[in-house]
Order: structure tokens, then sequence, then C-alpha cells
């Protein structure tokens, strides 16, 4: 009975292997809990946005079922990394641009055109296109929303899970989903731990180091690195004082808040000649010389943050993504050096790139200004 | 000069409005036929015919015939027509070759009205894809009423009301810039992508409402045209022909308001076709109203159309902004045009 029953499930697994070569209508839930009916497996899918993501979950392999993706947010916003992916995703360089929300190049033909069986979006894509979204699904193109902005531990791991799904790939999301999870948790309990042992709230003042140390960059408020800040039990400074979730703080605001610690959002970008860098082709010398100028702006000098050299570069890009819990144990560590004593913020990004991306960990990524 | 020639010059004018009107509707039928043919799918001419008349079953290619190229090519013509009209009862009105719903504060009202669902969730008793609209609608009429208010209190003299134009053009850009100073940035790019204009959310019956609307002015300008052209000479010899050039003007500016706020509220802030369409049409067929305000109808039509096209094959396999083509490629046609005519419109 023992050895039959084996036998009928070892069938019933052989006919559902054989079954899914065939395309099965799966119910699918995505990041905001939509239930979507894609057929199993896909052959086709357009991605929008969160391509590292993507990568991680379906691997390079996976890139070989992409017909079109939105060129903008990635080729545009992080070029460095885009050509690093270039060169190990063949059909990546020529791959067709389905066109972005952003700029409003965003094209629903497009998409129908290329005729795929799932079109992977970004939640704020999906809003922003409510009229091109309808005509796609009414071509009968399932759209499963996939969203790392919001910084909630729910909405990341249920992307990973559902971009898993998609291209089945479950158990390497699931990996992914698990190690979030687990790291997330342990950074908020080291966070705990300090708390109770009665670590003071420190004020944190974050700022985008995207054009130069005389322009004032935008500031963020309850989301992204605003919201990272708040989840570690620190204070923004900028909380409540700019209208919207970013914007520039008044100059004066930040002397008069004297924050501990300051952090500049940092990046490869092109053309930013006088920008915080960090990124994969980035020496510690060189992020720490971008980084200079804007420790040296006027009235600066006498905050506590500055002259505990405690002014740091933070790759902008490790924001509302799968490895964001890296920034998190560093922006931890820099708060809490004690709790956070065995964490290596380094150590754990070179090897997420190991497990889960195409690509080797190289450059600078997050220092403070003083060695 | 004699009777006859008199008479003879005149039949000539008439064939002439009459051609011009013609080779308008000739150009549209064209460029519709263009506008529906292309698009970023590069889909085969002979494909896109199958699904226009039924003789092929394609999931895909019917998806996008008729539900993205039908809609966003006929709503190309009838926007354009009531933003072309608009434009011509306005510079009529206000005797004015600067006036049009862009350059008076109209379309800026309506970008406030949309701002203000976007930015503020407005409450509305209907869904937020119809509350933009009906807010922009609605705003459009405040700033008519605004421009019309303002210079009612001064005779409503053409200067004043061109002038209470421009002051609400500044007043709904500053009201329109602080919602967009407090905006969140989903909101501020929803708002963008309004500013900017895009025939990409047309829909058949968004495409009905701006229709009916479009119809139902017609009649109610062709009772007022003799009046409008008489408009034309002044003020003062209009009112000595027994116009009430007040009331005239008021009934004018609902039919503006509700012209531009129908075009406006479905696509956006499209500049451009409201200004030049009427100057087209002034300098092909002249003053009179009875042919000046169908053919500004007619060519504004066109430009909108063959901007749509534009929009599409400028960068091949993108869609560019089609308010952003409208400006590009209108403002040095614009400057062409009144450059190239030695004589004076105006």
């Amino acid at each position: 009975m023992r050895f039959s029953l084996t036998s009928l499930m070892a069938g019933a697994a052989l006919l559902a292997s054989s079954l899914s070569a065939l395309a099965a209508p799966t119910e699918i839930t995505d990041a905001l809990g939509r239930k979507v009916t894609v057929a199993l497996p896909v052959k086709r899918v357009a991605v929008n946005f969160n391509f590292e993501e993507f990568t991680a979950v379906a691997g390079v392999e996976g890139w070989q079922k992409v017909v079109g993706i939105s060129r903008a947010p990635w080729e545009g916003w992080r070029p460095v990394i885009f050509n690093r992916y270039k060169a190990v995703i063949p059909n990546l360089a020529a791959m067709p641009d389905i066109g972005h929300s952003d700029d409003n190049s965003f094209s629903a033909e497009k998409v129908i055109g290329l005729k795929p069986d799932v079109l992977l979006m970004s939640e704020w894509g999906y809003k922003a296109l409510a009229t091109q979204m309808q005509q796609i699904e009414g071509a009968g193109i399932p759209v499963v929303i996939i969203d790392y902005n919001a910084q909630l531990l729910e909405r990341h791991l249920a992307s990973t899970r559902a971009l898993g799904k998609v291209m089945g790939a479950e158990a390497r999301a699931e990996g992914l989903a698990s190690l979030y999870e687990r790291e997330y948790n342990d950074v908020l309990a080291r966070v705990a731990k300090a708390k109770a042992a009665g670590a003071p709230t420190k004020k944190v003042y974050v700022e985008l180091g995207q054009a130069e140390a005389e322009t004032v960059g935008n500031t963020y408020n309850n989301t992204m690195w605003g919201k990272i800040i708040t989840t570690l039990g620190a204070q923004n400074i900028a909380t409540g004082k700019i209208p919207g979730p970013w914007g520039p703080l008044n100059a004066e605001a930040v002397i008069a808040e004297n924050p501990d610690l300051i952090l500049m959002a940092s990046s490869s970008w092109v053309n930013r000649p006088k920008a915080v860098r960090t990124g994969y082709d980035i020496p510690e010398t060189e992020t720490r010389a971008s980084l200079m100028p804007y420790a040296q702006r006027p009235g600066w000098a006498n905050l506590k943050a500055i002259q505990a050299g405690d002014i740091n570069a933070i790759e902008h890009g490790l924001a509302r993504t799968l490895y964001d819990f890296v920034a998190m144990q560093y922006i931890g560590k820099r708060l809490y050096p004690e709790q956070f004593a065995d964490v290596d913020p380094v150590a754990s990004f070179r090897a997420y790139h190991k497990a889960f991306l195409p690509i080797a960990f190289s450059g600078t990524w997050m220092l403070p200004l003083k060695p | 000069m004699s009777a006859i020639s008199l008479t003879a010059t005149y039949a000539a004018m008439g064939a002439r409005r009459v051609a011009v009107l013609a080779i308008g509707s000739a150009a549209i039928l064209v460029s519709l036929v263009l506008d529906v043919a292309t698009g970023p799918a590069f889909l085969p001419v002979g494909a896109v015919a199958k699904s226009v008349f039924g003789l092929a079953q394609d999931r895909t290619v019917d998806a996008i015939v008729w539900s993205i190229r039908l809609p966003i090519a006929f709503v190309a013509l009838v926007v354009g027509a009531a933003l072309g009209l608009s434009g011509a009862i306005m510079q009529t009105i206000l005797n004015n070759p600067l006036a049009s719903s862009y350059t008076l504060g109209v379309s800026a009202g309506a970008g406030f009205g949309a701002a203000l669902v976007i930015v503020l969730g407005v409450a509305m008793p209907v869904p937020e894809a119809w509350g933009i609209p009906l807010m922009a609608f609605l705003f459009a009429g405040i700033a008519c009423a605004g421009v019309y208010g303002i210079g009612q209190a001064r005779e409503s003299s053409p200067e004043m009301l061109v002038l209470a134009g421009i002051a609400l053009l500044f007043l709904f850009q500053a009201l329109l810039a602080l919602l967009q100073f407090v905006a969140s940035p989903e909101a501020l790019q929803q708002i963008v992508f309004w500013l900017f204009g895009s025939l990409q959310k047309a829909s058949w019956s968004k495409l009905w409402i701006i229709t009916a609307v479009l119809v139902a002015c017609i009649p109610l300008l062709i009772v007022d045209v003799w009046r409008l052209t008489a408009l034309k000479l002044g003020d003062e010899r209009a009112r000595g022909l027994g116009v009430d050039v007040a009331r005239l003007r008021l009934r004018s500016f609902v039919l503006i308001s509700a012209l531009t706020g129908v075009a406006v509220a479905f696509v956006g802030t499209i500049g451009f076709v409201g200004l030049v369409a009427p100057h087209i049409a002034r300098m092909l067929v002249g003053e009179d109203q009875r042919s000046f305000l169908p053919a500004s109808t007619l060519y504004g039509a066109l430009l909108l159309s063959l901007a749509s096209i534009a929009s599409k094959t400028v960068l091949p396999g993108a869609i560019v902004p089609i308010g952003i083509v409208t400006s590009l490629i209108g403002v040095p046609f614009f400057v062409w045009l009144i450059l190239r005519n030695r004589r004076a419109f105006w």
C-alpha cells in the first residue's frame, strides 16, 4: 500500500509536470493582493520595472522570455548598472522599449503588439496608466503588479513570490523572500534590543547628493529613506517639515536641528560630476573625495554629525529593492554600533550578488567620510 | 467697379470657400486613414484594414485597432475641431489674434480643476476616471465666467476681456504650481501627464461625449453667424446693425467654455491648435464667419490628426506626447505662416 501510494504520487507529479508544459491558467496573487489569472508557464513576458529583482528571481535564463521592457527607468536612471547587465544578458541591448509612465511614452499598443503572456508592472506605473492597463487587460494580457517602493515587508515578500510564480522559479523566489524576511526581522530585533538597553533616539538627515554641495537636494518624508530611518527607530528631521513625501529641506532647518547622522544618497549618475559617487566602478577614495565638499557646507562644521565624521555616502539605488536590507543594516550600524557590531553590510551585499545576481560585486556602495 | 465684376468677384470668393472646405475635408479623410494605419506595433496595413472592416479575427490586431487606434484617431479629430472652433469664436468676439483657450486661462483653469482632483482627491460622487474630466470641465467654465465677469465690469470691451483672460491665466498657473508643490510624487506625475496632453486615454465613450457637445454647439452658432460677422466691423457698427453685443459675447463665452472644457477635459491641455487653426482658416477664406467658423473647425481637426500621426512617427516605436508635438511642429509652422503672407490679416 505504501509502495503504491508513493508510485501514485510520483505518477501524479509526472502528470503535473507534463501538464505544465501546456499553458495552464493559474491564479497569482500580486503585490497589492490582486488575484490575476496567468497561463503558466509563460513564454513571453513584458517588464516595466524592478529589473534587478526580476533577475534575482528568474536568473539570466529568465530573460530569454522577456520580449519588451521600459528602458528609461533602467538604462536612463542607472546607466552604469544597466551596462553591467547588458554584458551578461544577450538580448538586453536590442530589447524593444514599451515606454515609460514618467515621460508619457508608455504605449499600450506596443505592449499588445509584442504579444506577451503577462505584463509585470510597477504599482506607480499601474496607477498612472489606468486607460492603457484597461486596454492591455482587454486584449487578454494579464497584468501582475510588483511593488518594492512602499518599503513594506509584506509587499516585498508578495512581489518576490509573484515574480517566482510567474517565471516558474518558485524555489528561488522563496529563498529570496525568506532571506529578506530573516534579515529584515534581524535588523528590527537588534534595534529593539538597542532601544531596550536605553539607546537614545538619534536625529538623522538624509539628502539626495545628486547636484552639487551648493544646491540643497531632496530629502524624504515618510517614504523611501525617510521610511527606513523611522523604521530603524531614529528621528528623521525632515518629518513634517516638507509638504510632500520628498523635496528640499530649508538649509537653516538642518543646522537648527543639528543631526547626529547625515546620509547623502549617492550613485553613478551620468553627467553629474559634482554628485556624491558610489557604484560598481567607484573606489572608496573617489566616494570620499566627492563627499568632502558636502561636509564643508557653510554652517555645517559645528554639526554633531560632521564633528563625529558621521556624514555618509549610501547608494540611492539600494532603496526600494529586494536588497534594501543591506542599507538597513548599514544605517542600523551607524545608529547602534554595539548591537550591529557583528553585522557587515558590505559583506551582505557581496553575498547577495554571489547567490542571486549574474554580475560580480565590486566598487563602493556605502561608507562614512571618516574611515 | 461695376456691378457685374462685383458679382463675379463674390462668386469667385464663394467658389474658393467651397474649394477650401472640400480640400480640408479630403485631407482629413487621408489623415484619418494614416492615423489608423500607423502605430508603434507596426501592424501590416492589410491586417489593420481587415480588422477595421471585420474581415479577419485576430485578438491582438483587433485590440490594437478597435480599443486603441480608432478611438485615438477619431478623438484627435473631434478635439481638434472643438479647439479650432472655440479658438475662432474667441478671436472673433475679442477681436484679437492672440486669443485662444490656451492663452486666456481657460485651459489653465481646466488644468487646475484636474489637478485638484488628482492631488486632493476632491470628493466627487463619480469614479476618479470621470471626476478629473468633470472638474476640468467645471473649471474651464469658471475661468470663462471669470474672464467675462471681470471684463463685464468695464462694459466688456475686447481689450478688457483679454486682460482679464491674461490675469486668470497667471492666477490659475500660480494655483496649479501651488498644488504641484504640495503634491505627492505619484500625483505630481499624474498632473504632469495631464498637462502634457495625451490622446492615449481616448475611448469610445469619451468620443461620443465630445462629439455630442460639438454637434450641439453648431446650430447655436449658425443662429449667431451673421452677428459675429457684424461684430468684426467693431462694437459700434455691430450695435448700429441691431446686435446686442454684450449678450452675443455672453452666449459665445458659454459655447467656448463648453467646447474647450469638453476637449481639454479628456485629453489634457493640448495647446496651439486653438490659436493656429483660426489663423489658417482666416488666410484661406477671410473673415466671413459663415465660412471662417467651419474652416477653423475643419483645419483644427486636420491639425490635431496630423499631430497624432507625427507623435507616432517622429520617433518610430515610441509615442511623443501630443501636446509637445503640436507646439514643436506648430510654432515654426505658425511663424512661417505669418511671415510668408505680406498681406496683413490684423
